[in-house]
């Protein structure tokens, strides 16, 4: 098996130079002085100089651009915790549909249509995760942890009681922890139990006047489902705090558990992850969250609600203001709207059951410990010698690796989720790139990738010697 | 693995070292430290002038993919910074006892000298 | 193989594969793999039917269709300028729609340049060392400013000063991101439009740690004393954060040269109309590498000592820092940004600064039209405007901009008796139509 990224040759015709296309900043630029405009000079910059390359030499630059990238449609992409599944291409067309993205300053009155979609797609994902009400506006996922604590917080003022502390177990995204300070919190560190699960004693013993909430993913980083989730709920809500769901392992379970059905009280969907809106080389995502009904008149405003077939935007009672500067980032929203209604019922239980069967089919198949099981849609294993070589040696199989090093509990991890979109075939390949780079010799890893478009890359000088713009290139 | 600990200076529990020399003493991490970390990309450390606590922040180090809390061995008043570290932090990776050292402090007469753990100690520590 | 016969037509198993790999994992079923507690299991119906691609573009249309055909005279941060349909074929090429954040750079050197290309542009544009490669939007983008400044070390003080006029996003996003800090915020007056910078001189001591400045503002007008606020602000050691967008940048003064330390906005390049999807810029001194949110491209070399791309200065972000991280932010704007490079890129110097200078003449001309009409005044402020300008009407403005609507215009109602107009390349033909209409409420 063998993978060759397309790559450019330098024009000096070097072989061995690897990728190369050339800025666009290099291939033609041009100044243009600011002295006729209709503005008083004293409003205006002196000049600009930006590239300016005709349309053709564009779409070949960024074709080979592209071809210098690894997307899901490239191949396996089993990347932990990031749900890099295929993004069916109809709901792009969806997105694009004329009349699709109206301008957020339109009045309800006049967009009955486009509201009514935004309150289907609320509808859809409080059935989804047993929630009673729900907020498209935050951005990302993060955004939507944001939201949530906000929620909390103010939700705890509303009721007199100044609480301090955000509970989070220690194998959690960073975001959680990043999120929750952001809202002014200190975080609390909680450690896994020796199963790789939350210490129901380390959590009871947490727990306090000041814990507002805990947030917690499940299944959990490891792929395993929080077995005691009743008792955690009890001891949070005992204390008078709230249990927060990250919405970043769902697939696992949709269709089969409802975070609303375990006790939690306020959640945020990954579109991007669960519903297939594309990645995009790092957005953009949205994070909708979802409340049961206690929580409901905290949300961000507005709300969508339909009073006798109207639709409206309404200000809830405590709201928490605003995480968006518009109505956060509809034409994904709609996206998701689409997908869902693809899969309808059958075809969200059938991800569920088709992730958690590829898992465990990719971990039957590799050469490989992994200390924690069972597990749901995605598995950690050991890698027993630097995961992250062994991460740019896959890379010359032709996948993208799994996640790497993360989360701490397992030496050398390599965080892997393959998703419901792969074949049995494609797991293969798969199990094939992992099983290679554990029979490679440690040289063969230590100088990957060799396939690629760029060889091996020093981290540390590009962190040393930041250069973060073309203005700061010598040659 | 064994790290280099030399004997001639004091250590915290926390991988920072601190070696006197008539009322001022210089400050570093440990070989440890440095290993643990890998390579290093940046380092934060006070200003001259600025007083600095035992046990309490120094300044920050960076490598890659960590961030770690210096912590300063000994009291006093910060008299010389190695302002080298800003242009090439990997001499703390090259050299921690030497050219890799961070601050130079006039000492207080509650130095925190005495609550330093020994070389041994902090072998015992590592090892 | 699923519980209703009809599964997830993107799960490609046969049923034969799906025994298969049952077979090897050593388990009977599907849901054997399950470890749920019976108790918490779901065993309900979402009641969500699953429709053919076919039904649900039909479907979707029928909604869409069920929004009034209006012209949007719409902006206040949001802003349709026409995206040429290079920047769609590209940008959709699934190497990049369906790539994920650059944690691979050897496989991912083709984005990783487009953004370093994209953060270079915004250096450019703004003067600025830094750029990131992206925030959600103008109003994220202000707040984390705001919080960058508060951690600043050469920054003391609490006070966040806004302009009074400012678009109700930004003011309430900017609310949020403080709303864990110690930090205050306070208004400070407009005079016809622009900041009043002696009330703002007045108001600024010590104790501020940022003060944000708009141009163009929320009104359009383009400010006349932008290098004054910075020294005033530089004086009392607070930031200079000033909020403009993609296009204003190519023609008006140029934010490091009237002493910014931060530029955000709005990128309104690379997606026309989008219903509030966007691109915050963000740009900074090189002072405030340390502190900046979000991702950085940079380059380095990579094994063959060539040029190459990687994210860098990972430490700040959340997923090493956790809760000492510079933001939240995780997943951000990068195809956007994609799109604003190539929009720019198509556009060059000459057709960006061209179509800002659009952007005030077709603001004008519209003004001057229905200055003509009787019964409202334009532009209501005595000041130069960029792309959008407010109108005094002797008539509620709530009940003119519902009228107008039956006329088939959406426009702003912005104050009782102020409407807002916002004039791009896209609806420019149009200004006659909506003088007509105006005439016809007015």
């Amino acid at each position: 098996m063998r993978y060759d990224q397309a790559t450019w040759t330098r024009e000096d015709g070097d072989e061995n130079a690897g990728s190369y296309e050339p800025l666009l900043a290099e291939k033609r630029s041009t100044e243009v002085t600011v002295d006729e405009s209709p503005l008083p000079d004293d409003l205006t910059r002196e000049s600009v100089e930006l590239p300016d390359p005709s349309e053709p030499e564009l779409a070949r630059h960024y074709t080979r651009l592209s071809q210098m990238n690894y997307g899901v449609e490239s191949g396996p992409f089993p990347l932990g915790s990031c749900t890099m599944k295929y993004n069916p291409k109809f709901t792009e067309d969806v997105a694009a549909l004329p009349g699709a993205g109206t301008h957020p300053a339109r009045s309800a009155a006049s967009t009955q249509g486009t509201l009514e979609l935004r309150h289907h797609l609320q509808t859809y994902l409080a059935r989804i995760g047993g929630m009673d009400s729900v907020t498209l506006q935050p951005p990302a996922g993060a955004a939507g942890e944001f939201t949530g604590i906000l929620v909390a917080k103010a939700y705890h003022e509303e009721h007199g009681n100044s609480r301090s502390e955000i509970i989070v177990p220690e194998s959690a995204h960073g975001t959680n922890f990043a999120s929750a300070a952001l809202a002014g919190y200190d975080v609390v560190s909680l450690p896994s139990a020796e199963d790789g699960r939350v210490d129901v004693d380390a959590l009871e013993a947490a727990v306090s006047d000041d814990t507002a909430a805990l947030m917690l993913t499940n299944p959990n980083t490891l792929g395993l489902f929080e077995r005691d989730i009743d008792e955690i709920a009890e001891i949070v809500h005992g204390a008078g705090g709230l249990l927060y769901y990250d919405g970043a392992n769902l697939n696992a379970l949709l269709g089969r558990v409802r975070p609303g059905d375990m006790g939690f009280d306020v959640m945020h969907y990954n579109v991007h992850k669960t519903f297939a809106t594309p990645h995009g080389g790092g957005g953009p995502g949205a994070g909708p969250v979802g409340v049961v009904e206690e929580f409901a008149p905290y949300l961000p405003s507005p709300q969508i609600e339909e009073r006798d077939g109207e639709y409206e935007r309404v200000e809830p009672e405590h709201t928490i203001g605003k995480v968006h500067g518009f109505a956060g980032n509809w034409l994904v929203l709609l996206k998701t709207y689409a997908y869902i209604a693809r899969l309808g019922d059958s075809g969200l239980t059938d991800t569920s059951a088709k992730a958690v069967l590829n898992a465990n089919y990719l971990a039957s198949q590799i050469e490989y410990e992994i200390p924690f099981s069972p597990f749901h849609h995605e598995f950690v294993a050991s890698a027993d010698r630097d995961a992250a070589d062994v991460a740019k040696r896959m890379l010359d199989y032709g996948v993208h690796p799994p996640t790497t090093k993360w989360p701490e509990i397992v030496d050398e991890a390599l965080m892997t989720e393959p998703t419901e979109a792969e074949t049995k075939a494609a797991l293969d390949q798969l199990a094939r790139a992992f099983n290679n780079a554990a029979d490679d010799d440690d040289e063969a890893l230590e100088t990957a990738p060799e396939r690629t478009a760029a060889g091996r890359i020093d981290q540390a000088d590009a962190a040393r010697n930041p250069r973060l713009s073309w203005q700061t290139l010598d040659d | 693995m064994s790290f280099d600990v030399p004997d001639d200076r004091g250590y915290m529990e926390s991988h920072e070292w601190a070696s006197e020399d008539g009322g001022t003493a210089r400050v570093g991490i440990s070989d440890f430290a440095q290993d643990e970390l890998g390579d290093i990309v940046f380092v934060e450390f006070p200003d001259e002038g600025e007083e600095i606590a035992h046990d309490e922040q120094l300044g920050v180090v960076e490598s890659i993919k960590a961030v770690s809390d210096l912590y300063s061995p000994v009291s006093g008043t910060v008299t010389a910074t190695n302002d080298e570290l800003l242009d090439a932090p990997e001499l703390l990776n090259d050299d921690p006892y030497g050219e890799g050292w961070l601050v130079e402090v006039d000492l207080a007469d509650e130095s925190g000298l005495d609550e330093l753990l020994s070389a041994d100690e902090y072998r015992d520590q590592v090892e | 193989m699923s519980d209703t016969g009809r599964g997830s037509p993107f799960a490609p198993h046969t049923d034969a594969e799906t025994a298969a790999m049952l077979d090897a994992i050593g388990v009977e079923s599907q849901e054997e793999l399950f470890d749920i507690p019976e108790d918490v299991r779901f065993d309900g119906e979402f009641g969500i039917a699953p429709r053919s691609e076919r039904e649900i573009r039909h479907e979707i249309q029928l909604h869409l269709d069920r929004d009034d055909d209006l012209t949007a005279f719409l902006g206040r941060g949001h802003y349709d300028h026409y995206v040429p349909s290079m920047v769609d074929h590209l940008a959709d090429r699934s190497e990049f729609l369906s790539s994920y954040t650059q944690y691979q750079p050897e496989i991912a050197q083709g984005f990783l340049q487009a953004l370093f290309e994209y953060q270079s542009m915004l250096v450019e544009l703004t003067g600025l060392e830094i750029a990131n490669c992206s925030m959600y939007d103008g109003a994220s983008a202000l707040g984390e400013a705001a919080t960058l400044a508060l951690r600043a070390r050469s920054v003391d003080g609490t006070r966040v000063l806004i302009p009074e006029l400012l678009a109700d996003g930004r003011r309430a996003v900017l609310e949020n991101y403080l709303a864990g800090t110690d930090a205050t915020i306070e208004r400070y007056p407009m005079a016809d439009g622009n900041a009043d910078r002696e009330a703002l001189a007045d108001a600024l001591d010590d104790d501020c740690a940022m003060v944000y400045a708009e141009n163009p503002t929320v009104r359009g007008t383009i400010e006349e004393g932008l290098s004054e606020i910075g020294e005033l602000a530089d004086e009392h050691g607070a930031l200079f954060c000033l909020g403009t967008d993609g296009v204003a940048l190519s023609l008006l003064e140029k934010p490091a040269s009237v002493g910014a330390d931060v530029v955000v906005g709005d990128a309104a390049l690379g997606l026309g109309a989008s219903g509030g999807l966007g691109l915050g810029l963000f740009a900074t001194h090189e002072d405030f590498l340390r502190q900046v949110p979000g991702r950085l491209v940079g380059v380095g070399e990579d094994s063959d000592e060539n040029r190459a791309y990687t994210l860098t200065l990972q430490t700040r972000e959340q997923h090493i820092r956790r809760e000492r991280a510079t933001s939240n932010i995780c997943t951000n704007q990068a195809w956007v940004a994609l799109r604003a490079a190539m929009h720019a890129a198509w556009l060059g110097a000459d057709g960006l600064v061209g179509l800002a200078e659009d952007c005030v003449t077709n603001a004008r001309d519209l003004a001057d039209r229905l200055d003509d009409v009787d019964g409202v005044e334009a532009p209501a402020h005595d000041r130069h405007h960029f792309r959008e300008f407010t109108v005094r009407t002797d008539r509620p403005a709530a009940e003119m901009r519902e009228e107008l609507e039956d006329e088939g215009f959406a426009v702003h109602a912005i104050d009782d008796q102020l409407l807002q107009f916002c004039v791009t390349e896209t609806n420019a033909g149009q200004i006659e139509d909506l003088a007509a209409a105006v005439e016809v409420v007015a």
